[in-house]
Parts: C-alpha cells; structure tokens; sequence
C-alpha cells in the first residue's frame, strides 16, 4: 500500500513538473525589399506629322498604364523616376530628348519633361503599396527637326530609403 | 506560453524590418521603357499679300512697285539637304491677247536670310528665290517691279506665278 502510494505521488510530481515546464523558440521572418515596375507596353512611338497641324505628337499608344509595386519600410517616401539613356538620336543627329514631355493620371503621379542629366520624378508614394496610374508622352514637333527615326531609351527607378 | 513566445518572435522580426536607418533612397528596381521617333519631310510656302500694280503714267512712273509680298519658306529635311525655293510665271505675257507686257518686265529684289536678292521672271525656266541647307523655316519678303511702258495694251491684266519648294 505505502509502494502503491509512493508510486502515485511520484507520477502526480511528475505531472505537475512537466506542466511546469517552459519552451522557447525564435522565429526569423526575412522580409526583403521587393519592387517591381511594369507597364502595359515596352515601347511607344510617334508618328510623323505636319509641325503645323500638329505641333505636339502624341505617342502611341496614346497612354501607357504603370503599376510600380513595393514593400519599403513603413512611412519610407518610395519614389519612381526615369531618365533617358541620353538625348533621341538619328544616326549622328541629335535632337534633345527634352522634347518629349509626359502629362498623368493616378494618385501620386506628376507630369514632365525628359531628360538625360537627371531622373526625373514619375510619382511618389509612402510605403509599400501597389500603384497604377498612366503616362502620355508628346513629342513637340518642329519644322527645324532634320528628318529621320530617332530614339531613346527610358530608364525607370523605384527606389525607396 | 509557447504561443507568446512566438508572438513576440513575430513582432520583433517587424520590429527589426522597420527600423532601417532612413537614409539615402536605394534602388529597388529598374524598367526601360523604348521611345521612337518618326520625323519624316514636310514642306509648305506660305505667301502672305498681293502682287498687285496700279495703273500710273509711264513717264512719271517708269518702273511700278507693288507692295511687298512675304514669302515663308518651311522644310524639314535631312542634314545638309539644299532646300530650294523658286518662282516661275504661268505665261510669256501678261496680256496674252496681245502680247505687249513680257513675263521678263517682271523683276523683284528680296529681303531675308537666304533668300536670292533680286530676279527676273521667266515663263521658261524656275527662277530662284531662296536656298537653304538643312531643316528649317525661313521668312523673308520680295517687292516685285514691272517696268511700265507706254506700249502695254490697255486692260487689266493677271498672271499666276507659281513657287516650288525642292530639294535636289
């Protein structure tokens, strides 16, 4: 009886030690900065025209839509750019690529004005998010363009802190 | 008690996620994006008045001047392209009927750069008015003079002169 007794109070302290006891484990959760930016085409072009009926050509197509995607961190300004890899160029002739110019529509995106010497500002935005809006491109038409196909390549940067 | 620890795992892994130093802004991605752009010729003349010369005694006025015609010349062509601009006369007369005012009687002398300073009319060869180099658009005027003679037949008399814009 005193053996049979021993017993379950061994097992009762056994019980109690096991509920007793504490774990621990460590989680490591890797969240990098990922971005991506896409457009609804990869190339616009435009046209030839008359530089008086119309002075400013639009591109076509005549809008290109624009999702810039990003996880930064939070409240971190995430800001999209482009720069041109230099100015529109025929063979040897150059025409400044600042004659092309861009207006838009979406939440966080402005207009303006192509240029190779610095990016400029295609839309800002705080933290991560997904953002679509547009961009319509017009190249101003001149009648002192030498004729001939020019282009140039736009570079697009998202970039965050 | 497992269940809080790993929920205080969770959070500090956010924590350690926010707390980049806001520095300098890093690039993320980049996208190119192709422009093209078509510039093809084009050309227009734009003439702005009248030639126009009133009837004047031919010994008070031997030679009559009409008023000054501006002459707009626009090309968009490749580099180093001759642009030429000429006039030629649609009759050897003006008055056909009786052929006593030669097209030759016409002769005008021009302002602007490029433009050629004087001329003859001819019915049998274009006549130059202006020549330029490249793309471009080029304003200048030309005064037109027909010598006034007292053998010209009566009447009211008209011709059209024609202008081309060229390139060789």
């Amino acid at each position: 009886m005193r053996h049979a007794f021993l017993a379950v109070w061994l097992a009762i302290v056994s019980a109690v030690a096991a509920l007793a006891q504490t774990a621990t484990a460590t989680m490591a959760v890797t969240l990098n900065s990922v971005a991506r930016v896409s457009f609804s085409t990869l190339t616009v072009a435009f046209p030839d025209a008359n530089p008086d009926a119309v002075p400013q050509v639009a591109a076509v197509p005549a809008s290109i839509d624009i999702s810039a995607k990003a996880r930064a961190p939070r409240n971190a300004q995430v800001t999209l750019t482009l720069q041109s890899e230099d100015d529109l160029r025929s063979g040897i002739t150059v025409l400044p690529a600042s004659l092309i110019t861009w207006t838009a529509t979406g939440a966080g995106f402005v207009g303006g004005t192509v240029s190779p010497a610095a990016a400029q500002l295609v839309g800002s935005w705080t933290g991560s998010g997904v953002r679509s809006g547009t961009q319509s491109f017009r190249f101003e038409n001149r009648w002192t363009h030498p004729s001939g196909t020019y282009t140039l390549t736009l570079v697009y940067t998202l970039s965050a802190p | 008690m497992k269940k809080a620890t790993w929920g205080a795992g969770v959070v500090a892994a956010g924590v350690a996620l926010l707390a980049s130093p806001a520095s300098a802004q890093t690039v993320l991605t980049t996208a190119p994006l192709n422009v093209s752009v078509t510039v093809g010729n084009q050309a227009r003349i734009t003439l702005t008045g009248s030639v126009d010369f009133a009837d004047a005694d031919p010994d008070v006025f031997p030679t009559l001047t009409a008023t000054p015609l501006d002459v707009q010349a626009r090309a968009r062509v490749a580099p180093a392209t001759t642009v030429n601009l000429t006039v030629m006369g649609g009759a050897s007369h003006f008055d056909p009927a009786t052929n006593t005012i030669p097209v030759a009687n016409l002769t005008w002398t021009s302002t602007g750069t490029g433009f050629t300073a004087n001329g003859t009319m001819s019915d049998a060869a274009q006549q130059s008015v202006g020549s330029w180099t490249g793309p471009g658009a080029h304003s200048g005027t030309q005064t037109y003079s027909l010598v006034n003679s007292w053998a010209y037949a009566p009447g009211s008399h008209g011709m059209t002169l024609t202008y081309t814009l060229s390139t060789p």
